[in-house]
C-alpha cells in the first residue's frame, strides 16, 4: 500500500474540486455580469425610450451562448472521474469491509461498558471515566476507581518532585512487597536521601540517613556506604562518582517500578487489560479476515466453531500459557491428554504414546531419535 | 545493585522480565514490527472513506444547487423575453434575477469553505496513516486505541464522553462525531415514530441509494400507509398509496400487495400475517434498516470497532488455560468481564508449541531451553541456572516445593 500514491491521488481531486468550483463562480459571474449589463440598457436614460423586449430577447440569447460554451460541465465530470477514481483505490489499497470476521454472539454492551470504563481509571481519565458511568448507565466500580485513583496521586506527586505519599504507600505495604521482592522503599529513599542532600544539605541528609536508611543497613550496606560517601560531595554531587544518582530518569524508572508494585499488589495486571486484548485483535484481525473469506461460504460453521482452524500469530507479549503441540498428533496438551517426556528427552502427548505402544503392552521408538522406550518410562510434565 | 530474591509465578518483578523481553523482542526484530504496522494500516479503510464520502456528499449538494439555481436564471431570463414587460417590470424583474445570483454566489462560497474543510481532514487522515513508525509507536497506537473507543461511544451515543476524550486527546480531525449526528436526528426520530427525517435523508441520498437498489424509502413510505390504516385513515391511506406507493410496484409488487391489504383489516386484527405490521418492533426494524444504508454509504462497518478488534482478540489470546484460577494477571482473560465475552468466541489454536516459564514468564526456546525436575514441573534454564546460583547448585520448585540437586535436571526437547 502506498501511502504517497494515495495522497497524489487525493491532491488531483481536490484539485480538480477547486477547478469545478471556480468554473461554477466564473459562470455565474459572468450571467450576472450579462444581466447588468442589460439592467443597465433598460434603466440608462429615464428619458429617452426603451425597448424592452429586444433588450431581454437579446439577454436571453447572450445567456444561451456562455451556456453553451461553459466548461462548467466538463469539469464537473473531470471531477466525478477522479472521485470514484480514489474511491476505487482506497478500496484496493485498504480491506473494504474488516466486520467480515465479526461473529453474531452475544457481546454484551453493558459488560464492554464496564471494561472502557476500568480502563479511563487505569490511565488516570477519572472524568471520563465517570462520565461514561453516567451515560451509559451502569454501575461504578468504586474499589477499582478508588484504587487507581490513589495511585494516580502518589504519582502526580512524584511528577512534583513530592516522594512523601509514596513513601508512606510502601512503609504501609512493607510486608506484601518484600513477599514480591521488591525494593522499592529503598529505591525511594534512596531517592529522598539525594533530593535532602541536594537542597538541605549534610545535617539534613544525615539525618534522615539515620531514621530511614539505618533499618536497610543489615541487608544493603554497600549501597549506604555509597549514599554515606555522597554526603562529601553535598551541593556538587554531578561532579561526584555517584552522579548517576542525579539523573531525572530515575524518577520515571521509579514511577513505573511503583505503578507496576501497585497494580500487583491490587491483584490487576501492569497492562491495561483492554489495550492487550485489542492490540492482540489489531495483530490478529487480518488472519481471521482472511480466514473469514475462505470460508465466507460457510457462514454457519464459521459461526459455531469451537475452534480456530488456522493459527493466529501473535508477538511474545501475548503468551501467557505455555501451550504444548504434540509433534505426532498436532493435539493441544490437557489434563486428559498431558505432555510425556521419553527417556531420549523428546515429549509426546499421551494419546500419541498410547498409540506407539499399542496401549502400553509393547515398548516403542521415538519417532524423532531411535531410542527405545516403554509406557513406564515416560513422565507426565507439568509446564 | 539490585535486592534479588527469586521472584514466584505472580510478583512484578516476573512482569517486568516480561516488559524487558517484550522491549527486547521489540527491538531485535524491528522489521516485524513494522511489518505488522503496515499490515494493520490496511484495516483502516473506514477511517478515510468516512470523510471522503462526506466530502463527496458536500461536492454533490453544491452542485445540484448550481444546477437548480442557474437554470431557474436563465429560464427566468426566457419567461422576461416571451412576457410583455413594461421597462419597469422588466427592471423589476432583472433586478431579482441578479438578487437571487448573488444569493447563490454567498452559498457557494460558504460551500466552497466546507469542502476545503473536509478536504483538509481528508488530508490530516493520510498524514496521520504516514506518521505511524517505529519511534512513536505505541504513542500512535495508543491513539489509535482511543480513535477506536471514540467511535465505539458515537454509536453508543454516549456523546459526553466521546466529546471530553476528542477535546482530551486532540482527535477532532481523527473522528466522525458529525456523522454520527447525522446519524443520530434520523434514528431518534424513527424511533419517535416520525419518518420525516429518514424521508429527507432518502431524499438528499437518492441517487446513491438507487445505484445500490435500496428499497429504503420504500419501506419507510409502507410504515407510514401503515400509520395511516391504524388511525382508520382509510381515504387518505389510498391516496398516499396512490401516490407514493405506487412507483415501487414494479419492483416490489407482493409487499405492496400485503401491506395493502392491511386495508381490509383493523389494527388490532388477529391475522397473523397483519397483526405483525402493525406492531411497533416494525420501526426498530426500520431503524436497523437506516442504520445499515447509513453505514453502507458511508463506507463504515456496522458493528462498533471496539467489538471486531475485540472479538479477533479474545478469540486469538483464548486457552482454556485462561479459565483457570491460577491464569496469570497479565492475561486479560483473567477478568471476569473479559471471560464473559469470550465464552462464545473459539478457541486459538496453535501448530507449535510454545511454552513459557513458570518463574520468568519467558519464552523456552532453543535459546532458553526447558529443563525437568524429577517430579516433572519444567522451568526455563535460565531460571533454574538462576536460582542454582544463588542456593548452592539447589533446585526448589515453586509449586510443590520439591527439592532437588541441580544435576538432577533433565533437558527436554521440544520442537
Amino acid at each position: 500500500m502506498e501511502l504517497g500514491n494515495i495522497k497524489d491521488t487525493f491532491d488531483r481531486v481536490a484539485k480538480k474540486q477547486k477547478l469545478s468550483s471556480s468554473k461554477s463562480q466564473e459562470v455565474i459571474d459572468q450571467v450576472g455580469h450579462e444581466i447588468e449589463n442589460a439592467l443597465a440598457k433598460l434603466q440608462g436614460d429615464p428619458a429617452s425610450p426603451v425597448d424592452q423586449k429586444s433588450i431581454l430577447v437579446e439577454l436571453q440569447t447572450k445567456l444561451s451562448i456562455i451556456g453553451s460554451q461553459s466548461q462548467l460541465e466538463g469539469s464537473q465530470k473531470e471531477l466525478n472521474i477522479n472521485l470514484s477514481k480514489y474511491t476505487k483505490l482506497l478500496e484496493k489499497s485498504f480491506n473494504p469491509d474488516i466486520s467480515k470476521a465479526y461473529r453474531n454472539v452475544d457481546f454484551d454492551f453493558h459488560t464492554v461498558n464496564q471494561i472502557i470504563a476500568c480502563h479511563f481509571y487505569r490511565q488516570g481519565l477519572f472524568d471520563i471515566g465517570e462520565c461514561l458511568t453516567n451515560e451509559s448507565g451502569e454501575p461504578e466500580d468504586t474499589a477499582l476507581k478508588s484504587h487507581f485513583l490513589e495511585m494516580f496521586q502518589i504519582l502526580e506527586a512524584m511528577k512534583a518532585r513530592d516522594l512523601e505519599p509514596a513513601l508512606n504507600w510502601v512503609s504501609n505495604n512493607r510486608e506484601k512487597l518484600k513477599q514480591n521482592g521488591s525494593n522499592l522503599e529503598l529505591k525511594l529513599h534512596r531517592l529522598q536521601f539525594v533530593e535532602i542532600l541536594q537542597k538541605g544539605g549534610r545535617a539534613d541528609a544525615l539525618n534522615y540517613a539515620r531514621t530511614y536508611l539505618a533499618p536497610f543497613a543489615s541487608l544493603h550496606m554497600d549501597e549506604i556506604q555509597k549514599l554515606m560517601a555522597c554526603l562529601l560531595w553535598a551541593g556538587r554531587l554531578d561532579s561526584s562518582p555517584y552522579s548517576e544518582l542525579m539523573v531525572p530518569s530515575l524518577w520515571e524508572k521509579l514511577a513505573e517500578e511503583l505503578t507496576r508494585q501497585f497494580c500487583s499488589l491490587m491483584g490487576q495486571s501492569y497492562e491495561s487489560p483492554l489495550s492487550v486484548a485489542i492490540a492482540a485483535g489489531i495483530e490478529g484481525l487480518p488472519t481471521l479476515l482472511k480466514l473469514a473469506n475462505v470460508m465466507a461460504a460457510k457462514k454457519q460453521e464459521w459461526q459455531a466453531m469451537k475452534q480456530l482452524p488456522v493459527p493466529v500469530d501473535l508477538g511474545r507479549e501475548f503468551q501467557f500459557h505455555s501451550i504444548f503441540v504434540c509433534p505426532v498428533s498436532r493435539d493441544q496438551g490437557s489434563e486428559e491428554n498431558p505432555p510425556m517426556l521419553m527417556p531420549c528427552g523428546h515429549v509426546l502427548c499421551k494419546q500419541s504414546i498410547m498409540k506407539l505402544s499399542k496401549s502400553s503392552t509393547r515398548t516403542f521408538k521415538c519417532p524423532y531419535c531411535p531410542a527405545e522406550s516403554s509406557v513406564g518410562q515416560c513422565m507426565q510434565l507439568y509446564f | 545493585m539490585e535486592m534479588e530474591s527469586l521472584p514466584n509465578g505472580n510478583s512484578a518483578a516476573a512482569a517486568a522480565a516480561v516488559a524487558a523481553a517484550a522491549a527486547a523482542a521489540a527491538a531485535v526484530a524491528p522489521s516485524s514490527k513494522l511489518n505488522q504496522l503496515a499490515e494493520s494500516l490496511k484495516l483502516e479503510h473506514q477511517f478515510l472513506r468516512v470523510p471522503f464520502e462526506h466530502f463527496k456528499k458536500s461536492i454533490r449538494a453544491n452542485h445540484r444547487i448550481v444546477e437548480k439555481e442557474m437554470s431557474a436564471v436563465i429560464s427566468g431570463v426566457a419567461d422576461a423575453a416571451n412576457a410583455d414587460f413594461s421597462r419597469d417590470e422588466a427592471v423589476h424583474h432583472l433586478n431579482s434575477l441578479v438578487s437571487r445570483l448573488q444569493g447563490l454566489k454567498r452559498k457557494l462560497e460558504e460551500g466552497s469553505r466546507t469542502e476545503h474543510l473536509q478536504a483538509q481532514k481528508c488530508r490530516a487522515r493520510l498524514d496521520h496513516l504516514e506518521s505511524a513508525d517505529a519511534d512513536n509507536l505505541s504513542d500512535w497506537n495508543n491513539m489509535r486505541l482511543k480513535r477506536i473507543l471514540v467511535d465505539y461511544m458515537l454509536r453508543m451515543s454516549y456523546y459526553d464522553t466521546a466529546l471530553k476524550l476528542v477535546e482530551s486527546s486532540n482527535l477532532q480531525d481523527l473522528v466522525d462525531v458529525e456523522v454520527f449526528h447525522e446519524a443520530k436526528r434520523v434514528i431518534d426520530a424513527l424511533q419517535n415514530k416520525e419518518v420525516a427525517p429518514a424521508l429527507a435523508w432518502c431524499a438528499e441520498n437518492k441517487s446513491r441509494l438507487k445505484k445500490s437498489k435500496s428499497k429504503f424509502e420504500f419501506q419507510l413510505r409502507l410504515q407510514e400507509f401503515i400509520e395511516l390504516v391504524r388511525a382508520e385513515n382509510n381515504l387518505r391511506a389510498i391516496t398516499y398509496a396512490r401516490k407514493y406507493l405506487a412507483p415501487w410496484g414494479s419492483t416490489h409488487m407482493k409487499e405492496l400487495q400485503r401491506v395493502m391489504a392491511t386495508l381490509a383489516f383493523k389494527s388490532n386484527t388477529e391475522c397473523a400475517t397483519y397483526k405483525v405490521l402493525f406492531e411497533p418492533k416494525q420501526w426498530d426494524y426500520l431503524v436497523d434498516q437506516f442504520k445499515q444504508e447509513f453505514c453502507r454509504l458511508y463506507g463504515m462497518t456496522l458493528e462498533p470497532l471496539l467489538n471486531i478488534y475485540l472479538q479477533a482478540g479474545l478469540s486469538a489470546l483464548k486457552t482454556p488455560y485462561c479459565y483457570q484460577d491460577d491464569c496469570t494477571k497479565e492475561d486479560p482473560l483473567s477478568q471476569d468481564s473479559f471471560r464473559k465475552l469470550a465464552l462464545p468466541l473459539p478457541y486459538s489454536k496453535q501448530h507449535h508449541s510454545k511454552l513459557v516459564c513458570y518463574i520468568t514468564k519467558e519464552l523456552m526456546d532453543t535459546e532458553n531451553p526447558p529443563m525437568v525436575l524429577p517430579n516433572g514441573y519444567v522451568y526455563s534454564t535460565k531460571a533454574l541456572e538462576e536460582m542454582a546460583r544463588k542456593n548452592n547448585g539447589q533446585i526448589t520448585c515453586p509449586r510443590t516445593g520439591f527439592v532437588c540437586n541441580s544435576s538432577a535436571l533433565v533437558k527436554a526437547y521440544i520442537s
